[in-house]
């Protein structure tokens, strides 16, 4: 048992880094290790890991999903607009099902039409950030809804912040679809081996195609969240999320070969990033720095991914 | 008949079944009597194959009936095959390496089994009635081929199949795990199951099966109780064919060896030895798996091989990478020529020049008019039927496809040229001017190594012939001088010394 | 045989002809839609209409061109946005200590050198897809940007706030000759070069062939590691054309100023008709998926199509080219 637990750990790259993070820590005389940091922390990386949660279906399917952050600020500019005539709970439900069609198109798009899901979800990417910049002209649209707002910004029992909660929830209703559905299971099965997924019965395309689904109900709910955060919806943001994302939940244990991977390590390989950037934070180091770092940790995993895949290959 | 039909749980009338150039099936027909243990033998190509995925849905039949079970069965998915009770257990496995055992076994029916915990209770039941004590959370990865296998069984009986075909069962077991797996086969014949039992290996066939049917060139031959065969009438069968005029006159050019190749080890292949001359067409004969391409692509640089030698012309060379090779005047037509050998989006000059590029560079730049000039010396030359140069390769028929590759290499005039299946997939006109071909690079003082599932070719091509088992050179022939028996029993590891081969050939000189 | 290969024929040219618009749809939506604006508004065939094109044309080709070869070789390059940053901040920063000339060298070197390390990394981890791909560049981009903005501290430098001569920027920025612009006039050149050096040179051909198989490239003696060094290596440099006509252009240099280059530049590119599957594709077709997209807004402008509609206009021509793309190689 002790054993297992140890090989699960030293197999994760990530948790490893996140606890040498840790440990690092400790040795310097920081704000680190407070309960107000260590929630804030959690707090800024929420809603990326709620993204994160949903392109950890496309991926484990064998697909990904470059778009989520074109769909996570049409969202936040959806909803902020819809606010203006319509109750709090319709506009996002509105958003958040706009988001699932967005990611049905994509579905669609790569599953039955065959086309390169990688190229379609960037281009569709580019649309939605072109359309949002449309709409708002490339203003931020300001946000009069105080109860809409106190979501992302309030604290459940004066501790802990409903962001956070929110996250907690999402990520425990995914976990719980990936490991304990029919759909969860064929998606690793489509993923994993395509040809003997579809051998073995199961609907391979319309599995994939709901994976996309998901992916762009997760990003459009991430929007929702950061526009209420920020109290705006804005176009300015999102170019890089979907890759940081993808790069995220990569780093987690997720290949993109697919057929491996999960809710938690997504989590944790978010939660790499997040660290990684508090930490560098609490010690100062320069903002600009902390972006060398950060690009330097994201080649380093992938390319330790890569040569690992490259070993096996040429073990003849 | 005197037996009634409800004795036989599979049908087979007059099945038949073509892929474009070639017939793998030809009016098939057989009965499998319930409960028996039915073996199906045949070299490469005979068949098997072919019939075992049209019975379980991967391909469509061409034409002929088949009832299974009392049931006509018209058209099928695998899955709605396996749910009528027809499992097939592949050499290469139907499992997702990724996922665990239990989720395998109750793939795509995780809501039926409940959940997790339902799938891997029913999954250790199932196990355990096979005597498998393997954990059902351990990934499919991580076993080893003959726990795979338990795998597989497991899940056919969690479909309570009635006919369970294995195909080449015992090809990666040691003999402990074969053991093993005799006593499983035999419970489940207790059990009442139906076996279909697909392998060469003759002594399993002959230790297990009650009546076994011998398939060549996609035609059964016989099917007869066990006790109705010897080993040598069941060898005969799967080779002996009348020899037509399906090949040239073969050519004896044979000069001072050219190549030596010493101590090749790698994962699959056990120090693997042989020399090969000049002028000479060596040919490698062996069953799937066996090694025969592992050998050339380590010759020809294609695989990262260590501590072996290699020598041309009694110098040692170093072929790291296909560049190296190339340079020594080395050759090589690969397996699968729509994967390996050809651009297929590329025009049929762009292919045909690919391995010549550098002797049309200068300065940097490529001379178009040359390079035409040679596509077309070699579309003139070799025949190849093409609406013109710059047809897009994927538009040619698989024989002229092949040319195109050949013509590729015969423009580096190759010392060696490495032939791999050359004729696979091709109608037998085009694989007459192949055959001349190769007449034609011996007769010009080059020389070939050329692999190929099918006996007669090699044979009657051949100056000498390897014989290649499970990675182990065993057995070295003079095709004019031995019968097509005797090499294929060498082949599928017949012969009593398995560790060396006898130089024949070499002490003859 | 003959009565066949005639019928042959004849159906086969009826394919040829579908084919041919199939093939070249992009030259006919381009052809379509200058018509359409020229007759509807004449202005768009002004001199001073068609120098403001070729103007907006510069950075962005650069990078397209580039990013061609890349996309040919099977492989994609988003490190170009980091690249743009650090070209252009360490080229302005050289001007007032090196010299004009010196600058432009180094910094065009530099594009150069950072896709020799993107390639570097990639071949020696053995990555072989462009998903692979994909990560490592996005890395590596963030790091060219971090340098960038860690070089110049975040700030944006001017070039007018250079003493010595900038006279070789300013005309590549705002200079004519004649009626054509001097970044034309540099595209034009390129372009030549390019177009030269992938249809009738070794290395044109071998990348070609690495994008279309990569097995079967290497099994007749391709180098294939040689290829990806130097399809990176030819973006870096465009890339580091393009930023320093950028920079020209808008006199100044910031440390984002790559932003947005990389997925404008693969959309130029798959528009254009060079296939993401490698191995077919062409710098020409780059030029006219370029062109598609400038003239694209042009036009529409100058039919005071509303902004909306331009939008919805641009997305359904990008869902049509990736369509179109796939449906090609079924």
């Amino acid at each position: 048992m002790i054993k297992s637990v140890v090989s699960i750990i030293t197999k994760q790259k990530a948790f490893l880094a996140v606890v040498v993070m840790f440990i690092i820590m400790l040795f310097f005389p920081t704000n680190f290790y407070t309960q107000y940091n260590l929630l804030d922390m959690l707090n800024s990386a929420s809603i990326l890991m709620i993204i994160a949660f949903g392109v950890t279906f496309t991926l484990i399917g064998g697909a990904c999903d470059l778009s989520v952050g074109g769909n996570m600020v049409l969202a936040g500019i959806i909803v902020v607009k819809l606010l203006e005539h319509l109750p709090i709970w319709a506009s996002i439900l509105i958003a958040v099902a706009l988001g699932g069609i967005i990611g049905l198109v994509n579905g669609y798009l790569s599953v039955y039409h065959k086309t390169e899901p990688f190229i379609i979800t960037l281009g569709m990417g580019t649309l939605l950030t072109g359309i949002a910049q449309q709409i708002t002209d490339a203003h931020p649209v300001p946000c009069r809804n105080m109860a809409f707002m106190r979501i992302a910004n309030s604290q459940i029992l004066n501790v802990v912040p409903t962001l956070v909660v929110i996250m907690l929830a999402v990520l425990l209703f995914t976990y719980w679809l990936l490991r304990f559905t029919q759909f969860g299971r064929n998606l690793y099965a489509v993923g994993g081996d395509y040809e003997v997924a579809k051998y073995s019965g199961i609907n391979v395309r319309r599995t994939k195609a709901i994976a996309f689904v998901l992916s762009g109900i997760f990003a459009a709910l991430g929007g929702i969240l950061l526009a209420s955060k920020l109290n705006t919806g804005a176009s300015t943001y999102g170019d890089t999320t979907a890759l940081e994302v993808n790069c995220g939940v990569v780093v987690g244990g997720t290949s993109f070969a697919g057929g491996i991977g999960g809710i938690p390590q997504s989590a944790i390989g978010m939660l790499v990033f997040a660290v990684l950037e508090n930490a560098m934070n609490m010690l100062n180091i320069d903002a600009y720095v902390q972006m060398l770092f950060k690009g330097i940790v994201i080649v380093a995993i992938i390319w330790l991914d890569c040569y690992t895949r490259k070993r096996k290959r040429e073990a003849v | 008949m005197t037996k009634t039909d409800q004795d036989y749980i599979l049908s087979i009338r007059d099945v038949s079944k073509s892929f474009p150039g070639v017939k793998a099936l030809d009016s098939v027909s057989m009965d499998i009597r319930r409960g028996s243990i039915h073996g199906i033998v045949g070299e490469n190509g005979a068949g098997k194959s072919t019939l075992m995925k049209i019975l379980s849905g991967v391909y469509t039949r061409d034409s002929g009936t088949i009832v299974f079970d009392g049931e006509e069965i018209k058209s099928i998915t695998p899955h709605e095959s396996m749910q009528k009770g027809l499992s097939i257990i592949y050499q290469e496995f139907n499992l997702v390496k990724t996922m665990s055992v239990g989720e395998n076994i109750f793939l795509g029916r995780f809501k039926e089994m409940k959940g997790m915990r339902g799938t891997h209770e029913k999954a250790r039941e199932l196990l355990d009635s096979i005597g498998c004590n393997i954990s059902t959370h351990k990934l499919v990865s991580e076993l080893s081929v003959s726990e795979r296998q338990m795998i597989e069984i497991a899940k056919a009986l969690s479909f309570d199949s009635k006919l369970i075909i294995m195909d080449e069962p015992s090809s990666s077991l040691t003999t402990e795990e074969m053991r093993k797996l005799v006593d499983i086969i035999n419970q489940l014949k207790e059990k009442g199951i139906t076996i279909i039992y697909i392998s060469h290996k003759l002594d399993e066939i002959f230790q297990l099966c009650d009546t076994v049917t011998v398939m060549r060139d996609g035609q059964v031959i016989d099917t007869r109780p066990i006790s109705e065969y010897t080993r040598a009438d069941m060898i005969s069968m799967m080779v002996g064919r009348t020899i037509e005029n399906e090949f040239p006159e073969r050519p004896n050019c044979v000069g001072d060896i050219l190549m030596e190749v010493r101590s090749l080890n790698t994962r699959k292949l056990r120090n693997v030895s042989f020399k090969l001359r000049k002028g000479e067409i060596l040919g490698l004969v062996g069953l799937v798996g066996a090694g025969r391409t592992e050998i050339v692509r380590a010759i020809f640089g294609a695989d990262k091989v260590k501590n072996h030698e290699i020598l041309i012309e009694g110098k040692p060379v170093r072929i790291r990478k296909p560049s190296d090779a190339i340079e020594y005047g080395i050759g090589f037509v690969p397996e699968d020529r729509k994967i390996e050998g050809l651009v297929l989006p590329f025009a049929v000059d762009t292919n045909i020049t690919m391995a010549c590029l550098d002797s049309l560079t200068k300065y940097g730049f490529l001379n178009e008019s040359s390079e035409k000039g040679i596509a077309q010396k070699h579309v003139d030359a070799l025949d190849i039927k093409t609406p013109s140069l710059k047809t897009r390769v994927e538009n040619l028929s698989g024989g002229n496809q092949q040319k195109c590759i050949v013509g590729r290499w015969l423009e580096i005039k190759p010392r060696i040229l490495i032939l791999d299946e050359p004729t696979r997939g091709i109608d037998v006109g085009a694989k007459y001017e192949i055959y001349l071909l190769m007449k034609k690079i011996v007769e010009d003082g080059g020389s070939i190594i050329l692999i190929s599932s099918e006996l007669p070719e090699v044979l009657n091509m051949s100056n000498r012939v390897l014989t290649i088992c499970d990675g182990r050179i065993t057995g070295e022939f003079d095709p004019t001088k031995t019968s097509a028996d005797e090499i294929m029993a060498s082949a599928i590891g017949l012969c009593g010394e398995e560790n060396e081969y006898e130089s024949n050939y070499e002490s003859a000189i | 045989m003959n009565m066949n290969l005639t019928m042959k024929a004849q159906s086969s040219l009826k394919k040829k002809f579908l084919g041919f618009i199939k093939e070249y749809m992009i030259l006919v939506a381009i052809v379509i839609l200058a018509l359409v604006t020229a007759i509807a508004e004449p202005r768009f065939l002004s001199l001073e209409n068609m120098t403001n094109i070729m103007r907006q044309f510069g950075p962005l080709i650069m990078v397209s061109l580039g990013m061609t070869f890349v996309i040919i070789g099977g492989f994609i390059d988003l490190s170009v946005t980091g690249i743009v940053s650090l070209v252009a901040v360490v080229t302005l920063s050289l001007i007032e200590p090196l010299g004009q000339i010196p600058a432009l060298l180094i910094g065009l070197a530099l594009g150069a050198i950072c896709g020799l390390l993107t390639s570097t990394i990639i071949i020696s981890c053995g990555a072989l897809t462009q998903a692979e791909a994909l990560f490592i560049t996005f890395g590596m981009s963030t790091v060219y940007g971090a340098i960038a903005l860690i070089y110049t501290g975040g700030e944006t430098n001017h070039l007018s706030w250079v003493t010595r001569d900038t006279s070789l920027f300013k005309a590549i920025g705002q200079g004519n000759v004649g009626f054509i612009s001097v970044s034309f006039l540099i595209f034009l050149v390129v372009l030549a070069i390019l177009w030269v050096f992938q249809n009738k040179t070794y290395m044109g051909r071998a990348i070609s062939l690495t994008g279309g198989n990569k097995t079967a490239a290497w099994l007749t003696g391709i180098n294939i590691n040689r290829c990806i060094r130097t399809i990176y290596v030819i973006c870096g440099f465009m890339t580091a054309l393009g930023a320093i006509v950028l920079f020209s252009r808008v006199t100044t240099a910031s440390p984002v100023l790559g932003k947005g280059y990389e997925t404008n530049a693969i959309l130029s590119v798959v528009v254009g008709g060079t296939s993401l599957a490698g191995g077919k594709g062409s710098v020409l077709r780059t030029v006219l998926g370029v062109l598609l997209v400038t003239l694209l807004s042009n036009c529409l402008n100058m039919l005071e199509v509303s902004a909306y509609m331009q939008v919805v206009l641009r997305g359904a021509i990008l869902i049509a080219a990736i369509w179109l793309d796939s449906t090609r190689h079924r």
